[in-house]
């Protein structure tokens, strides 16, 4: 035998066992919920053309695609990212009589990350998608749904942090910041930077009240009481409405009865101008980075022919079980294996045994004495 | 888990950072004398009171272990978070540890910066040299990672110039070398997890208030 081929490449693993059963339960609990709220299954090729994805991905991320061309030349993608498929495939079949559409979908993505950092390169996603609906209503909704999933699978502690960029893009546009001085900002207050954001808004003489409303964005972390002292501080509609937006959104997440796992961040700020509104993470213990991330993103539509609002987020399956099992979380399965040994003697009567009790659900072994 | 037990994990840059970076702790009210104590083999350092971890680490592993979450926060040199370029926030910046990115070489080399020819780059970050020259400089330029003594690079015509630390610029006056343009100032910054961030946000910017007000 080659030994060489016995190891998988960097970044993808083999999964068997209680971890594989682990994967499938996680995904049918999630799916269940999902199916609950009346969302319908959805699924989308594994490659499409680039062009998909140009929208939405900078340049320097899309070093990060796992790119091959066709027989006729044309850039091929491994999907990144489930949202731009189903809005090509909405935006194509379903948005005709402008009601609301809900899909949930449950598959692998792909990303060629730096290598030796420990992360995966390929990764389950579960998400939903809520198309054609604009109101709180439908922001709520989603949140609570990511809610219920989190704790269907079984966690407890855990917290969504809502943010809506039009807050600081209001005070930006206040202060008559050009937009590449604006994105530059807006790198340093997504890394939670102030000081260099700072620096950036002095060499570019952005008056002084200018730059400590911005300042403080970055540090507007913590429970919806938040939200009315940034409110307090700005004057400019746009901004004003962002938070009068998310103070009416808390108020229909409180009829959820889930305010307790809700925290609101205005620093919250998406890279790529994907997400047009309310964003929001779920974060647990156990996990470096968040295990799901969704938000409005009322534009993307528009560039497949159909302009439709949005708003969708997505579960990462495999930082949802790391989170488990350093939690301590054991998902319940049914029961396990029965083995029944047999000889050549008594195969037939054990043979019968084993089927009535598959019959009845059992999961049973035959295994030679 | 209960939120009250749970601890927060300090990762700290190893070398001249750790005496400063203690003694703002000190000031902030935080005690910790073992981390300071040279002859302990002990990795990790309590402070039970607190409910606070430390633990001293190699200075690029410091990101690492922020952006996975092993550590909370960490204590290290901006040149590190430029290199290793982790998704973590940069929340505070300490002041101390103040030096110089910069592109050092003979008086000779500073003509062929004025040009877009080929040159030979020898530094122990090449992501920050690899960033300046092709995204500010718009310069095609060769890289060569080295691992330390980046001064040799020009001097045995290994590499033109070179992409290092500047502090007080003797070691490369002593080498014939000077400082031909520089990229970026540097200090000591406070980075912390993003989880983190959100599920302990009240004690951690209360950490960083303190450390910001006794600077």
């Amino acid at each position: 035998m080659n030994r060489k081929l016995l190891h998988t490449p960097e970044g993808v693993r083999d999964l068997y066992g209680l971890e594989c059963s682990d994967r499938i339960l996680i995904r049918s609990l999630i799916n269940a919920k999902m199916k609950s709220y009346g969302f319908e299954d959805i699924d989308t090729p594994t490659f499409e053309f680039f062009d998909i994805y140009s929208t939405e991905i900078s340049n320097n991320s899309a070093r990060e695609l796992y790119k091959f061309f066709d027989k006729d030349g044309n850039t091929m993608v491994l999907r990144p990212d489930f949202t731009p498929s189903v809005a090509r495939c909405v935006s194509k079949y379903f948005l005709e009589d402008n009601k609301p559409v809900r899909f949930c979908y449950d598959g692998k993505t792909f990303l060629n990350t730096h290598s030796l950092q420990g992360k995966l390169k390929e990764n389950n996603e579960i998400g939903a998608e809520l198309m054609n609906d604009d109101s709180i209503y439908a922001d709520a909704e989603m949140i609570a749904l990511l809610v219920e999933s989190l704790q269907a699978v079984g966690l407890t502690e855990f917290q969504i942090s809502i943010g809506d960029a039009d807050y600081y893009n209001g005070i930006c546009e206040e202060a008559g910041i050009s937009a590449e001085t604006e994105a530059e900002i807006r790198e340093q207050i997504t890394n939670r930077n102030t000081f260099a954001a700072d620096l950036i808004m002095e060499e570019n003489n952005i008056s002084d009240k200018y730059r400590q409303l911005i300042k403080s964005v970055s540090t507007c972390i913590g429970d919806a009481s938040i939200l009315e002292k940034a409110g307090s501080i700005v004057t400019n509609d746009r901004s004003q409405n962002s938070i009068k937006r998310l103070q009416a959104l808390y108020k229909v997440l409180c009829s959820y009865k889930i305010e307790k796992y809700i925290s609101f961040d205005l620093g919250m700020l998406s890279k790529f101008n994907y997400y047009t509104g309310v964003m929001f993470h779920a974060y647990t213990y156990g996990v470096g980075d968040a295990i799901a991330k969704g938000g409005r993103y009322d534009n993307l539509l528009e560039g497949f022919g159909k302009s439709a609002p949005a708003i969708g987020f997505m579960i990462n399956v495999d930082d949802v079980m790391r989170a488990l099992y350093s939690q301590h979380i054991k998902l319940e399965h049914e029961d396990g294996v029965v083995v029944l040994s047999f000889t050549d003697d008594d195969f037939e009567a054990t043979l019968a045994e084993a089927q009535k009790l598959r019959e009845g659900g059992k999961k049973v072994i035959l295994s030679k004495k | 888990m209960n939120k009250q037990d749970r601890y927060l994990t300090f990762a700290l840059g190893k070398g001249r950072l750790v005496n400063n970076t203690m003694e703002l702790l000190e000031k902030c009210g935080i005690h910790c004398e073992e981390v300071t104590d040279k002859s302990t083999r002990k990795l990790i350092f309590t402070n039970e009171e607190l409910k606070l971890k430390f633990f001293l680490a190699k200075g690029p592993d410091v990101p690492t272990y922020v952006e996975h979450g092993a550590a909370d926060i960490g204590i290290v040199g901006k040149d590190t978070i430029m290199e290793e370029n982790r998704s973590v926030y940069e929340v505070l910046d300490l002041g101390f540890g103040k030096c110089r990115m910069c592109v050092c070489g003979p008086e000779s080399a500073r003509e062929l910066l004025n040009h877009h020819e080929m040159i030979r780059v020898a530094s122990k970050y090449p992501n920050i040299a690899r960033d300046y020259f092709y995204n500010r400089k718009n310069q095609t330029v060769d890289i060569i990672k080295l691992n330390g003594s980046v001064e040799l690079g020009p001097i045995v015509n290994l590499s033109d110039v070179i992409v290092d630390i500047v502090e007080t610029g003797s070691t490369l006056r002593e080498n014939g070398l000077t400082v031909l343009e520089e990229i970026c100032p540097l200090s000591a910054r406070v980075i912390v997890n993003q989880v983190s961030m959100q599920m302990e946000s009240a004690r951690i910017q209360k950490l960083i208030n303190d450390m910001k007000e006794n600077l």
